[in-house]
């Protein structure tokens, strides 16, 4: 099988599983005591209005049409009102996913290089200080809650010396001026957005150093990594080109499987720094009772780990010739 | 002309529980063309001869004493970045195609093209002209030089490292167990192999196996090794028809032969000995039959009896061997 | 000194366990993993003793009475006050004991899931194994943190059971995983045909003699399920969505910041501490049995 069959047939996979968490929500919200329809109906409408919106969602119909109705819904990009903005939850969340991806996705790249690169260093110079000190610090920062260290990032560096902002993403000075140019706004969010990733980063780096360490100490044992060796082939080519090459292939995979975990890790980052992306808007929504804008977040959100997936299996399937489709 | 010469090599790997002494006052000579197996139990040390000739040692195994003299050039205090150049261009290794010797992520011809770069100065397309010349000699299609380990079977994983271990025409090869793990029939067809080239190329070989029928069809002389030590060193033919050492005897004795009349087996009685703590004296004097005091309080010195028929045996010539 | 063949089954098991425990022994890390484990236990233990001395420590209705808000260390109060005057020791020791709770609970019910849907998949294969797995699949592709926030939106109660049930719940897919290619293999050990020629249900074969073998791999798994259970609920009660009811150390940090004291050192620091070194306890531990169970990983 091609490669573009395979990404055609994991699209439809994604496409699958989406439909089946869409039918989770669906059927969880449902089971909610009280009015089954609460959910998407504002206690504080007026009877009238209600009636208007459960017309509009079909909440008088059957329960399958109901079903139908709201797939149809989600794939035309209509996911009601939010109760709490009162403004589609289309536009709240077209606002809030640029953010999310700049800082999610800026995460795992910088902090997967820096680890599969520090991964490597103290894998191949077993047991010096380095080491030591590496494997001690990822292992701390493994087990930290993130959002504690976001509270200690935050309380150090722009509560104590007032490097960084408190929160946020873009300052209401710089922004609301309209004499700012666009390499002030750039630096204004690089300085709001610098904190955030680096807790972050810091989160997904300790897991992917340990994982590379592991990796490459069972790599160097391997027969091939003696014959490199037997070749005659410099220290630096044996460890880059035979060693971490292929070491590298568990950290794609495990990177695959912990995504969907270390999410969570973003949404509470967003929280502590108030940044505005949809991590943020999930927690906001669901303290507000806003069920529609609740669970739009998720679903995107979900639909970001898939596509991560995807990408960690079309890379994996590019870096390891021994993959069948 | 000697291509290699160790002499009175002692390895050592350091390990939790002591020091394991895998070689012990190995000496050896290798002539131009000539093809030597080296043969033993597992756990012997051969393989830990081999690696040391490449110095390819791992972290905890060290060279105490002794020369590796290679075309009169000691290896042992040459720096990693001289042993580079020696290494493939000098001496090449043939691994165990079983093991996983071709890395898993890269053509096998991109593989053998490292090496010949590396080594000489050649551009790419001489480089793949060379592989596709290679593939041939050692009868594949050079099309699959294109292939991944993966796509290859076990002889044709084994074959290309042949090719790979002849890439950049070194002046010696070790083989070391080049058809363990091979089904019967594809073993034969690569000492088949091997024999053709090593005619066609006059190759310098060290071949390690723990067949010693294996070692006897493709060598014309035999080291025959035990626990750390080469016990008795000659030319095939007179070590199988008069032996000087016991332990060759029992090794020859509890393997069948194809040829002559049909034998019983003896196997040699008891274990071989941890090496972390071998005995005293001739290490093989735990599981000698003609063990006397001698044996066990002193080392007996590895001689010369006849031309070029060394052996380390208090009474060798003296007992009743075959 | 020579070894006493075992009399019965469960002399043999003990015999097993208390040569793991020699081998656990000789693990450094490990060691300093039990040494945390016991002095949290410890620590929630006494938990339990501080209200009795003086109610001032009970970490929910504990106000001092000569104290109404944030107060940094002093005799009474080691570790200081927090916004309404209640001991940050106690509460500390309260949250040593939901950590406990939540932790083991969700793990074992998780464990239990897993270490069942593994054994049946790979018991019986076929079609039961593909659907078992391919909900496995989405199981992990689930958005975890977002689908509890989500969850507890839906349900609306803010109860731990429901936190606990929630996380264990979506946990178990990886060890599934690894319990099914455990199973797999030993599927094929003669043992299992031997049972099966002499007449053993399914349900025994799976239970009897093949779930045994498992259990080591199982128990690993569970401490690190532990560890995400507690680093889980810290984060859900952080967001304001676990359970106000129970003092953890999620809802400490969380009424830190709310009360705008997340700069109160003394408030702040202690909490995220303690959920570091309780975390970091049961990955080592975990770490320590990955290297019994798994040989190759052994020092050689």
């Amino acid at each position: 099988m091609s490669m573009q069959k395979y990404i055609v047939k994991r699209i439809f996979q994604i496409f699958l599983t989406l439909i089946i968490i869409m039918t989770i929500m669906f059927i969880l919200f449902r089971m909610m005591p009280g009015d089954p329809t609460a959910f998407m109906l504002d206690t504080r409408m007026t009877p009238e209005h209600k009636a208007i919106i459960r017309a509009q969602f079909g909440l008088d119909k059957p329960i399958w049409y109901q079903y139908l109705f709201y797939l149809r819904n989600f794939f035309r990009g209509n996911f009601g009102r939010s109760f709490y903005y009162a403004r589609p939850v289309y536009d709240l969340v077209k606002e809030k996913l640029p953010a999310t991806i700049l800082l999610w996705t800026g995460a795992y790249i910088i902090s997967y290089s820096l680890g599969i690169t520090l991964g490597k260093i103290i894998a191949w110079r077993r047991g010096g200080k380095l080491e030591f000190g590496s494997t001690l610090f990822g292992l701390f920062f493994y087990c930290m809650p993130i959002f504690w260290v976001g509270l200690i990032a935050l309380w150090i560096f722009s509560y104590k010396f007032g490097f960084f902002p408190l929160g946020g993403l873009k300052g209401p000075d710089v922004w609301s001026d309209p004499s700012s140019g666009m390499l002030l706004k750039a630096y204004d969010v690089l300085k709001h957005v610098t904190l955030p990733l680096s807790v972050l980063t810091l989160a997904f780096f300790a897991g992917s150093m340990l994982v590379m360490r592991t990796s490459m100490l069972e790599t160097l044992r391997e027969d091939y990594i003696m014959t490199a060796r037997a070749k005659g082939l410099p220290e630096k080519t044996i460890r880059d080109r035979h060693a971490a090459r292929n070491a590298m292939l568990p950290v794609v995979t495990t990177f695959a499987i912990a995504v969907a975990g270390s999410v969570g890790g973003g949404v509470l980052t967003e929280t502590t720094f108030s940044y505005p992306g949809l991590g943020k808007m999930i927690v906001d929504a669901t303290l507000t009772f806003d069920y529609p804008l609740a669970q739009a977040s998720f679903l995107f959100i979900a639909l970001l780990v898939l596509v991560a997936n995807l990408v960690a299996d079309i890379l994996y399937a590019y870096l390891d010739p021994r993959i069948v489709y | 002309m000697k291509i290699l010469e160790v002499n009175n090599l002692r390895m050592y790997f350091s390990t939790k529980k002591g020091d394991v002494k895998a070689v012990e006052g190995v000496s050896l000579e290798i002539g131009k063309g000539e093809s030597v197996g080296l043969v033993g139990e597992s756990g012997c040390g051969k393989t830990s001869i081999g690696i040391s000739i490449l110095k390819l040692l791992p972290d905890n195994g060290r060279i105490l004493e002794g020369e590796i003299l290679f075309k009169g050039d000691d290896l042992v205090p040459k720096p990693e970045d001289e042993m580079r150049s020696v290494r493939w261009n000098g001496i090449s290794m043939i691994f165990q195609a079983a093991m996983n010797a071709l890395n898993p992520v890269y053509k096998v011809g991109d593989q053998i093209v490292e090496a010949i770069m590396l080594h000489e100065e050649v551009s790419k397309e001489e480089a793949y002209e060379r592989v596709a010349q290679l593939y041939e000699l050692v009868g594949m299609s050079p099309e699959r030089a294109e292939n991944y380990p993966h796509e290859y079977s076990g002889g044709m994983k084994q074959r290309a490292i042949i090719a790979m271990a002849l890439a950049c025409d070194p002046d010696m090869i070790i083989a070391d167990e080049p058809t363990t793990a091979l089904d019967v029939i594809v073993q034969d067809s690569i000492i088949k192999e091997i024999k053709k080239i090593q005619a066609k190329l006059d190759m310098t070989m060290l071949y390690i196996s723990h067949d010693i029928s294996v070692i006897a069809e493709t060598c014309e002389r035999i080291a025959v090794m035990y626990a750390g030590n080469v016990v008795e060193y000659s030319d095939s033919v007179t070590l199988f028809a008069s032996p000087l050492h016991p332990y060759t005897n029992g090794l020859l004795s509890s393997f069948p032969s194809i040829k002559g009349p049909l034998k019983k087996l003896n196997p040699i009685p008891g274990e071989p000995p941890n090496l972390l703590n071998p005995p005293t004296g001739c290490r093989f004097h735990t599981r000698c039959p003609f063990a006397q005091r001698l044996c066990k309080e002193q080392v007996p010195e590895f001689r010369e009896f006849q031309e070029r028929h060394y052996a380390a045996c208090h009474f060798a010539g003296e007992l009743s061997l075959r | 000194m020579e070894e006493q063949k075992p009399r019965t089954k469960w002399e043999a098991r003990i015999q097993q366990w208390k040569k793991s425990w020699e081998m656990y022994k000789e693990n450094k890390i490990g060691l300093v993993g039990i040494g945390l484990l016991v002095f949290f236990f410890v620590f929630a233990v006494l938990g339990f003793v501080m209200p009795h001395i003086d109610p001032i420590y009970h970490p929910m209705t504990g106000f001092d009475p000569f104290i109404v808000s944030k107060s940094p260390p002093s005799i009474t109060h080691l570790l200081g006050t927090d916004f309404w005057g209640r001991d940050i020791m106690s509460q500390l020791m309260s949250g040593a004991q939901i950590a406990f709770l939540i932790g083991l609970t969700a793990a074992v019910v998780a464990v239990a899931i897993g270490t069942t849907v593994g054994l049946v998949s790979g018991y019986y294969g076929g079609t039961t194994d593909t659907l078992l797995m391919r909900t496995v699949d989405i199981v992990l592709t689930l958005p975890f943190l977002p689908l509890i926030i989500v969850v507890s939106a839906a349900v609306g109660k803010q109860s731990i059971w429901v936190l606990v049930l929630i996380i264990a719940l979506l946990s178990w897919g990886g060890i599934s995983r690894v319990i099914r290619s455990q199973t797999l293999s030993l599927k094929q050990r003669p043992f299992v045909e031997a049972a099966r020629v002499a007449g053993a249900t399914d349900a025994r074969i799976i239970f009897r003699h093949i779930g045994p073998n498992v259990l080591p791999l199982s128990f690993l798994y569970m401490s690190f399920l532990v560890l995400g259970a507690i680093l889980t609920e810290a984060g859900v009660s952080y967001l304001g969505l676990g359970d106000p009811t129970r003092v953890s150390w999620g809802i400490m940090l969380q009424w830190c910041r709310t009360t705008g004291s997340t700069f109160t050192w003394y408030w702040m620091l202690p909490p995220g501490l303690c959920i570091t070194l309780m975390t970091l306890s049961f990955y080592l531990i975990g770490r320590a049995v990955d290297e019994i169970v798994n040989p190759r990983l052994r020092k050689r």
